[in-house]
């Protein structure tokens, strides 16, 4: 299932229950980060070798140039893992995990879908994936497994999509097109 | 059963269907009502918006509501009924309205209006910036759009001014427009221009399940007098103060009750003190509905009338705005706003109370106002919109430029930046890449299905 930058897999492998969602990562985006940081280097390197012609001005350059990049900047799903091709992983243990629930954001500009799970003995639900926005018909699969784990209680289940018993995989990757 | 031309009854049916839906007839809508006024906000305009909708889910249709946020209640909301509502995240900067932004909205409305598969939009209280916006991105974006103005105002102030402006250049271009009572019909069209054929009279109702009569049938040894108002110069605080000495001296038996607050509450009790009427007039105070904002000069449409004839009480009250239209004669005495013509209809009414049966008014009122009965007026109103043509900008600019040498041409400005923007939007996140939202059915709609369940399953035993 694909959609926009997102593709979600599903795969049964030993046992586990594997739900996979990669993000595409954006060339032109990299590229529009690199030109940020390029700018904003420039403005300071400049600022430090004329140093007798500081003024004022010099700084709302590096304010400005400051501005461009952060507007610019790339982040993709987690900065550790962008070149390295690791997977940034957080695990839940399934034992805490009372219910997962798909919620309805509302921003001044735009609206949203978000997985989240609701555990044991913590103030706040944990978001599944925490700095991406993939579409909700690819999270509604991962809520239908974990839903339909709990409302089980996780014990001679016979739903097929079931996952680890012992953890819940929370994991983020990115591929390069 | 199939008819000389070999056609079944189904296929006829669905061919009327069709073509009712085609006229915009008898389809089901989707309707997204927009104001800046909602619970947990109290008011006449919050609870049309919350009752309409109830009736309109119960109907069929889709039906979600928009508003910005009150507090912490930011985001999305299912209330009663399975309706929707979505808490906009944009605080309000006076009078419960959010600031206006012209464009700003414009990301919001669109993304909600794209999502819930929105058909038409139903903008509610001339007041509420929010509901303009939302109604000037829908007509951009093409959208079949509907106002319904709440309130009466006048025409000379600055502020008067200003608000008839906004509303002319909103109703330049609305589908369909709704007043709550005649006198309200004629103040909007005076005000913004609209043509009168474009605006139907659909008025308020009352929840007669919950206002209704005291099982115990009232002594007449003591006559109670309840005001509830909040205590400003516009719902006649200054005229209390001179009418109660005057009903207390003419009356004794008569006992008030005040409650609300407000600026005038001072002057009131100054009063109290003044006539030493601390025994007969009780002052309650603030009571939540003190809150709500007013900018009213006075009522298009008053429910706390229809809520006192609900309850079996008769109400006396100044013939100002759309009030002389809401109940007959025998259920409200009217004066007007002059302290002597007061004391004259309380005069009256107390001699009318002892043939006043409060069941059968409760019963009359039954009869006269329901929010099933405005739900399938407003119906009408939207069957309409769908049936107005589709026009594009250059057809809808000229609407815009009839509304004054220099704000028609600003105005046209306006649309055309807004329709660039849209260019903008729709570059940016197109359509396609906004996901629509699942259907999810009312609760009484789930609830009906189950006793059909039942039903079924009790015939078949």
């Amino acid at each position: 299932m694909s959609s926009g930058v997102y593709t979600y897999k599903h795969r049964c492998e030993g046992g586990f229950d594997i739900h996979e969602v990669y993000i595409k990562r954006s060339k032109f985006r990299v590229l529009f980060s690199y030109v940020g940081e390029i700018f904003l280097f420039a403005n300071v390197l400049h600022a430090l070798l004329l140093k007798e012609s500081l003024c004022t001005n010099s700084f709302w350059s590096i304010s400005f140039a400051f501005v461009v990049a952060k507007c610019l900047q790339y982040k993709p799903v987690k900065k550790a893992t962008f070149y390295s091709g690791r997977v940034h992983r957080q695990f839940v243990p399934v034992g805490k995990l009372l219910k997962p629930v798909l919620n309805e954001h509302v921003t001044p500009i735009t609206c949203y879908w978000s997985l989240v799970l609701l555990l044991h003995s913590e103030d706040k639900l944990v978001r599944v994936f925490k700095k991406v926005y993939p579409p909700v018909k690819m999270m509604v699969p991962i809520w239908k497994a974990l839903d339909a784990f709990t409302n089980y209680g996780g014990m001679g289940n016979s739903v097929a999509l079931q996952p680890n018993p012992l953890l819940i995989n929370v994991e983020q990757r990115c591929t390069t097109t | 059963m199939e008819n000389v031309t070999g056609e079944g009854i189904s296929d006829q049916i669905g061919r009327f269907q069709t073509q009712l839906q085609m006229d915009g007839r008898g389809r089901k809508h989707r309707i997204l009502m927009v104001s800046d006024f909602f619970f947990p906000n109290f008011g006449g305009v919050e609870s049309h918006i919350y009752y309409l909708s109830q009736c309109l889910l119960k109907l069929g249709h889709k039906v979600v509501v928009m508003t910005h946020a009150y507090g912490n209640r930011s985001g999305v909301r299912y209330v009663t009924g399975g309706l929707k509502v979505y808490y906009v995240p944009w605080k309000p900067f006076l009078m419960q309205n959010t600031l206006p932004t012209l464009f700003l909205t414009f990301p919001i409305v669109r993304t909600i209006l794209i999502r819930e598969k929105i058909s038409v939009v139903h903008g509610h209280q001339a007041f509420s910036t929010l509901c303009h916006e939302a109604l000037m991105h829908a007509r951009t974006m093409g959208y079949k759009v509907v106002f319904t103005d709440h309130s009466l105002y006048g025409f000379a102030d600055a502020g008067s001014i200003h608000m008839n402006k906004v509303l002319q250049f909103t109703l330049a271009d609305v589908d369909q427009a709704i007043c709550v009572s005649h006198t309200s019909k004629e103040n909007t069209v005076l005000r913004s221009g609209i043509s009168p054929e474009k605006v139907f009279m659909v008025p308020n109702a009352v929840d007669t399940a919950m206002f209704t009569p005291s099982p115990d049938r009232l002594s007449c040894d003591e006559i109670v007098i309840v005001v509830i108002s909040r205590l400003v110069y516009r719902k006649g605080a200054d005229l209390l103060v001179e009418v109660i000495p005057e009903v207390c001296r003419l009356f004794p038996k008569v006992r008030f009750i005040v409650g609300g607050d407000g600026p005038k509450r001072v002057r009131i009790e100054e009063m109290r003190e003044k006539f030493s009427l601390q025994d007969r007039v009780e002052m309650l105070g603030a009571v939540p509905h003190a809150q709500v904002r007013s900018v009213l000069i006075s009522e298009a449409f008053c429910i706390a009338i229809l809520e006192a004839a609900s309850c079996g009480l008769l109400t006396v009250s100044t013939r100002v705005g759309g009030v002389p239209e809401v109940l007959p004669d025998d259920m409200v005495v009217l004066a007007e706003p002059a302290p002597k013509d007061m004391v004259r209809a309380v005069r009256k009414a107390i001699d009318m109370l002892p043939g006043i049966d409060p069941q059968v008014m409760h019963l009359r009122m039954k009869k006269l106002y329901s929010w099933d009965d405005v739900a399938k007026r407003t119906e009408i109103v939207y069957d309409r919109a769908m049936q107005s043509p589709q026009t594009d900008l250059l057809e809808r600019l000229p609407r815009y430029v009839r509304c004054g040498a220099w704000a028609g041409k600003l105005f046209c400005l306006v649309m055309i930046i807004n329709y660039l923007l849209w260019c903008l939007l729709e570059y940016l996140q197109p359509t396609e890449g906004i996901e629509e939202v699942p259907d999810i059915r009312p609760v009484h709609a789930r609830l009906e299905s189950v006793d059909d369940t039942c039903e079924t399953q009790g015939k078949g035993i």
